[in-house]
């Protein structure tokens, strides 16, 4: 009961209330079906650990029920036979067949709905009309309003490569961060994840979102964030001595915090280093390339990368 | 059990067949019509195959757990193949 | 062959063959490897007390981490459940020793050594440091820091282990299919022999998938190809990589042996479960033939699943949701397993010994396990507890589940394997600490969850419990003091173990002596001997005909085998009459030792040229089947097999450094090439007997004589490395774009060299066809031309491929390959030098088996006993098989 507990108050602490005008962010469909499988999960290994050591208690030797039992007892030399129970047994199977399958099932819709993304039509419409409901109580309103008027969800696509030992993002205008992220409050945020030396993988445990940073090949993720403030962001694929301090800073913003923000990030076209890789102060290389051949060198070296 | 005339036979026959294969490349089928051309190759290959596994190793006179065992490991070796080319596709 | 020494000679154990003492070394080496990771473990749960890593340091942390997995998995749990399976599976079957006692030995030596050169790797600078699953790209030496030495050399250990594990196999699937006591059907045996057998089936098909995997992984750190790391061209990352399907591959072959592997892990652990349940609770396992039906259908499922240790790596959705599917459906079985275990306890008499105590923890532990394994299974909670915690306190359960019950076996058989009976309080005091170290070090990791995986610095985080509802104020518990419960967790689970070894230890010197059975209900016939059973394990011929176990003697068994399709070989009843003294170890009470074992085998090989008269089991395979009207004696000792396994380590030890050119290196590979050559050379020389049982039921493979069916089964592990190396190539290719593919290969690669090879190939497959015929017709003349034949044409396939790739590899003149097209150029090049060459290698052992072969047929071997040749015959046509793919796929499409 103490995981439940520890479930719903990640609920609460993360979401208090179920926040309007935006659409169901991954890490809502994460927290209810993680709670269902743990109050069920729990139960059903109550109920049988228990009924296990139940029998075990009645049936042992010497004072137990069985010891008077009228039943043939295996004997040496025996071919090997079943005792009987079969029904029994069937029904077990069939009852655990049924709550494992259905929970599955269950969960496969939503599957659905994770990897094709809210800007699927029907998750579209769910969005545009929980935003129509939501535009008049949010502060930030406008962009609600925008979704809503331009009828679809104006998703942020941010290109993110994971480095031995840092993440970079790569906004829309070229412009390149490493170890932060930096996104507005209620948008849909698309990540196009890759690597340039080895197997990482990118995941935020607030956020809920989880890819593998492929070398060589492109994988996808997407979340929306409700919160404004910082997250964080973690490397969850061993990839060298410098794994456990891969992390990246995930900075929600206001809407508006961010469009002046990314004006900003127009005008100089600069590259930014924040979050975890500037404290831990590592080389910077100029290149990917060189960024694969220094791998290891140090731990968490952060890398400025030069976009064409 | 002598079968040295048999045995003769399929060995012209997997000569054949491997020549074809050949002369389906030189013959510039593979450029006309290179999934098509593909298949037949593979087809050929795999006839050749059943062949030798079936007279050579004489598994047709085995009982059959024993071309069952083989069966399995190409089963595995298959899907291994496809399902993994198949996941990235 | 020599005579076995008694046990209490040193010198017993490096000759000998004999299954129980080869259980007994697989146990203790099992024991010691249990250490070994379990201090890694404790080293590095030391590190996790804080977040940082100021004990072991980063890349000691990695290391610690990588070894303590790979030790566990390969070293350990396997091994250790193989000592049972060595030990008790031939006395359940009623069967003397198992198939090829030598190959059993070799390995065992090849196990050891493996595990040996595994420690070597620490002082090369650094062992592998990139976890147990082994991740491409981080696998290969660019990414690996140092020389990465140490890392090869592990690769190359997990080869040598995968090399046992094969040898295991065949060996065991022989010894079932031919050995069991007659009246015993495959459905009969005792579920652990069951067991044994289903792992065993998934061992030969799984690890020949690693095996692929790792030569792979081995060219890419030795020969510089390029299979699992690529290069990107200019600026773009995505776009312009040269091998996209690099870190996928891996990934893919890993767990097609991966998961398998888990089962592999747990099954010996159900089968000894399932006994335990049996014994002390004095109940037949309720729905047997269905926990059968549910167990082969597990074995066959695991090969359709790995790809949900994959699920984020961008596979299709398609295939993600099969694989869902199947997952689930793999669970289900397991359910009715744990049901059928559950409900035996029904009326039952239950005792709480420590094998049924370890046995009833493994089963509540294993539920918990399972649990939180269908959270796993539901594809959107996989995706956030991938690389987490969750998967890590997860496997443990199960995976350490499985270890539990292994334990409960050893109580279980000590008595039967030492003739004495462990302190049972002690056992308990062991199963407590045990089970309270086990939770207090896994469970806290579910609590931990969101940790990620192999981190050390996992502060930041916390988990809050909010007991406000019930008026107890919300408190925030960093994870610092759930990885801090595991630590301590992690140390008593460890103390744990001093108990049980002082117990063992002790009660093997002063414990109560044991009679045949000292546990009520048993009924496999392990028990219906003296412990520890004699060296020939029956004195005489088992036999479950009339529906129970019953003994027969000579004349009875001469009687029922007469018309038999064994007749005529050397039978059990010869050896137990005359053998019938040869107790090794048994109930002799003087002295602590236990009895002056006299192996009463010092069988007399009767005559003969040592070259026309090897032993059945050759390890070249080319030896004769048991020999009509021999004495009867069956060996139980050699010295080769150890000779092989010490070459096999010096080889490996040289080549894991090869790529420096250091002396050192270059020497330790050649002298160890020039021992594995000339110890199996020696190996196949020695007259060896193992006889075959003259009465066993066989089925289904009842004509096929051992040899064969130790070939047909080992040709099929073969067709899945072979397979796997051609999967790799498909799907690096289809990765790359299949037509694409073409610019990769040079104009001069033409299909010419390749159909001459195919002509060469077929030509050489009649060939040794004729030499079996000629053999049948006792023409010695016919024998020699036509192997003879075959080794000409065997040589010119090589001469012509040396020609080939040479070409290739000095290209100058090319304009889009100006340094040669060579092993390293490209993809296209290292998958086909490397497969093609691999195909070469097994042409070129080929060819040593012919030349071996034809010197014999030279002696006057073979006449009117052409099975060597046939069997010999069914590896060549295998090679030729495969080429028959090769060629068009890497010479025409």
């Amino acid at each position: 009961m103490l995981g439940v507990h520890t479930v719903s108050s990640f609920i609460l602490a993360w979401f208090p209330v179920a926040h309007a005008g935006d659409v169901r962010a991954p890490a809502d469909v994460f927290n209810e079906i993680f709670t269902v499988f743990l109050v069920l999960g729990t139960a059903v290994g109550v109920v049988v650990v228990g009924y296990t050591l139940y029998n075990a208690y009645k049936y042992r030797d010497g004072a137990g029920d069985g010891v008077d039992a009228d039943v043939e007892r295996p004997q040496m030399g025996e071919i090997p036979t079943g005792g009987g129970g079969g029904k029994k047994l069937f029904l077990s199977l069939t009852i655990s067949a049924i709550i494992v399958v259905g929970l599955i099932l269950w969960t496969y819709v939503s599957l659905l709905y994770i990897e094709t993304g809210p800007s699927s039509q029907q998750a579209q419409q769910q969005a545009l009309d929980n935003a129509g409901i939501a535009s008049a109580s949010e502060s930030d309103a406008a962009a609600q309003a925008q979704a809503n008027q331009s009828g679809e969800l104006n998703p942020i696509t941010i290109d993110v490569i994971g480095h031995q030992f840092s993440w970079q993002f790569v906004y829309p205008n070229g412009h390149t961060t490493t170890g932060e992220l930096r996104v507005p409050q209620n948008r849909l945020i698309e990540l196009n994840v890759t690597s340039a030396d080895v197997f990482h993988n990118i995941g935020s445990p607030e956020l809920r979102f989880k890819a593998d940073a492929v070398p060589g090949q492109e994988t996808d993720a997407w979340f929306v964030a409700k919160q404004t403030g910082t997250y964080q962001a973690n490397c969850y694929e061993l990839c060298g001595s410098g794994h456990s301090y891969m992390t990246a800073d995930i900075r929600v913003v206001t809407q508006n915090g961010y469009d002046q923000w990314y004006d900003r990030t127009n005008e100089t076209a600069g590259n930014e280093t924040g979050g975890n890789a500037t404290e831990a102060g590592g080389n910077e290389s100029a290149s990917i390339e060189s960024a694969r051949v220094t791998a290891g060198s140090g731990p968490a070296a952060a890398q400025q990368v030069i976009t064409p | 059990m002598s079968h040295t005339k048999l045995y003769a036979a399929i060995y012209v026959v997997l000569f054949a067949f491997a020549t074809i294969q050949a002369v389906v490349e030189y013959a510039g089928f593979l450029e006309q019509s290179y999934w098509l051309a593909f298949w037949a190759i593979i087809v050929l290959s795999v006839i050749k195959a059943v062949i030798v596994a079936a007279y050579y190793q004489h598994l047709r006179w085995e009982p059959r757990a024993v071309s069952y065992l083989v069966v399995g490991g190409v089963v595995a070796a298959v899907a291994l193949t496809a399902a993994a080319s198949f996941s990235i596709t | 062959m020599s005579e076995l020494p008694p046990k209490s000679s040193i010198k017993r154990w490096f000759l000998t063959t004999n299954h129980k003492d080869i259980g007994v070394l697989y146990l203790i080496t099992a024991l010691f490897f249990l250490i070994f990771g379990g201090l890694l473990a404790l080293l590095f749960r030391i590190e996790l007390l804080s977040p940082a890593a100021d004990f072991l340091g980063e890349t000691g942390y990695n290391q610690a981490v990588s070894a303590h997995g790979l030790l566990m998995v390969f070293w350990f749990i396997s091994p250790f459940a193989f000592g049972f399976a060595n030990y008790v599976v031939p006395l359940q079957i009623g069967a003397d020793d198992l198939a090829f006692p030598r190959l059993n030995a070799l390995s065992y030596w090849f196990y050891l050594f493996s595990g040996l050169l595994f420690g070597v790797s620490f002082f090369q600078g650094q062992t592998f440091s990139g976890g147990w699953t082994m991740y491409a790209p981080l696998n290969t030496p660019t990414y690996l820091p140092g020389e990465a030495l140490g890392a090869t050399t592990v690769v190359l250990a997990l080869i040598m282990f995968v090399t046992a594990v094969t040898l295991g196999s065949v060996n065991f699937l022989t010894t079932m299919y031919r050995m069991r006591a007659e009246g015993l059907r495959m459905r009969d045996l005792p579920l652990f022999s069951i067991s044994i057998n289903l792992t065993v089936w998934m061992m030969l098909f799984a690890f020949a998938a690693l095996l692929a995997a790792l030569m792979i992984l081995t060219s890419d750190h030795i020969l510089g190809t390029h299979y699992f790391s690529y290069q990107i061209d200019g600026a773009g990352i995505t776009q312009g990589a040269n091998n996209p399907g690099a870190s996928l591959l891996w990934a893919h072959l890993f767990w097609f042996f991966g998961h398998p592997e888990v089962y592999i892990v747990f099954f010996p652990a159900l089968g000894i479960m399932a006994e335990c349940f049996q014994t002390f609770t004095g109940r037949r396992i309720v729905g047997r033939k269905w926990f059968i039906i549910a167990m082969v259908l597990v074995a066959l499922q695991s090969f359709i699943v790995w790809m949900h240790h994959m699920f984020l790596t961008g596979i299709n959705l398609q295939i993600k949701t099969i694989f869902m599917a199947t997952t689930i459906g793999i669970s289900l079985p397991f359910d009715l397993m744990v049901f059928s275990l559950i409900y035996t306890m029904i009326k039952g008499r239950i005792r709480f010994t420590t094998p049924f105590l370890f046995s009833l923890g493994a089963l509540i532990v294993f539920i918990l396990g399972g649990i939180t394994g269908v959270f796993l299974g539901a594809v959107v909670l996989d995706y956030q507890f991938r690389g987490t915690y969750w998967v890590v306190a997860h496997f443990h359960y199960v995976m350490v589940g499985g270890a539990t019950a292994l334990f409960g076996g050893l109580y279980y058989w000590y008595p039967k394997i030492t003739g004495k009976m462990y302190d049972e309080f002690l056992g308990k005091v062991h199963f407590g600490v045990f089970m309270l170290g086990f939770n207090l070090l896994y469970f806290p990791m579910f609590l931990a969850w969101e940790t990620p995986r192999r981190v050390f610095d996992y502060g930041g985080l916390s988990t809050t419990i909010d007991l406000s509802a019930l008026e107890l104020g919300v408190y925030v518990i960093p994870y610092e003091v759930w990885h801090n419960m595991s630590t301590i967790g992690a140390a008593i689970l460890g103390a744990s173990f001093l108990i049980m070894f002082y117990n063992l230890f002790v009660s093997y010197w002063h414990g109560e002596e044991v009679g045949d059975n000292p546990w009520a209900y048993a009924t496999s016939a392990e028990w219906a001997v003296s412990s520890p059973p004699p060296l020939e394990n029956f004195h005489d011929t088992p036999s479950y005909a009339s529906g129970r176990l019953e003994f027969l003697d000579d004349e009875e068994v001469a009687a029922r085998s007469s018309g038999s399709s064994g007749g005529g070989l050397a039978g059990h009843g010869a050896t137990a009459t005359d053998g019938g003294t040869s107790t090794d170890g048994g109930t002799s009470t003087d002295g602590g030792k236990p009895g002056s074992a006299t192996a009463a085998s010092s069988g007399v090989q009767s005559g003969g040229g040592a070259l026309a008269r090897a032993g059945p089991e050759t390890a070249l395979g080319t030896g004769t089947p048991g020999e009509h009207g021999h004495d009867g004696h069956a060996d139980h000792a050699s010295l080769w097999p150890f000779i092989v396994g010490i070459a096999g380590f010096v080889l490996f030890l040289g080549l894991s450094g090869i790529r420096t050119g250091g002396t050192f290196y270059t020497s330790l590979t050649v002298v160890g090439a020039v021992g594995v050559f000339g110890s199996f050379v020696g190996m196949a020389q020695e007259p060896f007997h193992a006889p075959e049982p003259l009465l066993a039921e066989r089925w289904p493979y009842g004509g096929v004589e051992k040899m064969k069916l130790g070939m047909w089964t080992f040709l099929a592990s073969d067709i899945v490395l072979f397979g796997a190396f051609i999967g790799s190539y498909v799907f690096v290719r289809v990765a790359y774009g299949w037509e694409e593919w073409h610019h990769l290969i040079p104009e001069a690669h033409v299909t010419m060299p390749g159909l001459i090879n195919t002509y060469l190939l077929l030509t050489s497959s009649f060939a040794v066809v004729l030499a079996m015929v000629a053999a049948e017709k006792e023409s010695r003349k016919g024998v020699l031309l036509s192997l003879g034949a075959t080794f000409a044409l065997g040589v010119g396939f090589l001469i012509n491929k040396a020609m080939e790739w040479d070409h290739l590899f000095n290209l100058h003149g090319s304009e889009a390959f100006p340094h040669g097209w060579d092993l390293t150029t490209n993809l296209a090049s290292s998958t086909f030098y490397l497969t093609t060459g691999l195909h070469g290698a097994h042409v070129a052992i080929g060819l040593i088996m012919v030349a071996y072969m034809f010197l014999r047929a030279w002696n006057g071997a073979y006449m009117g006993d052409e099975k060597p040749i046939e069997y010999f015959g069914l590896y060549w046509h295998l090679v030729d098989i495969v080429w028959l793919f090769l060629f068009p796929l890497f010479y025409i499409l």
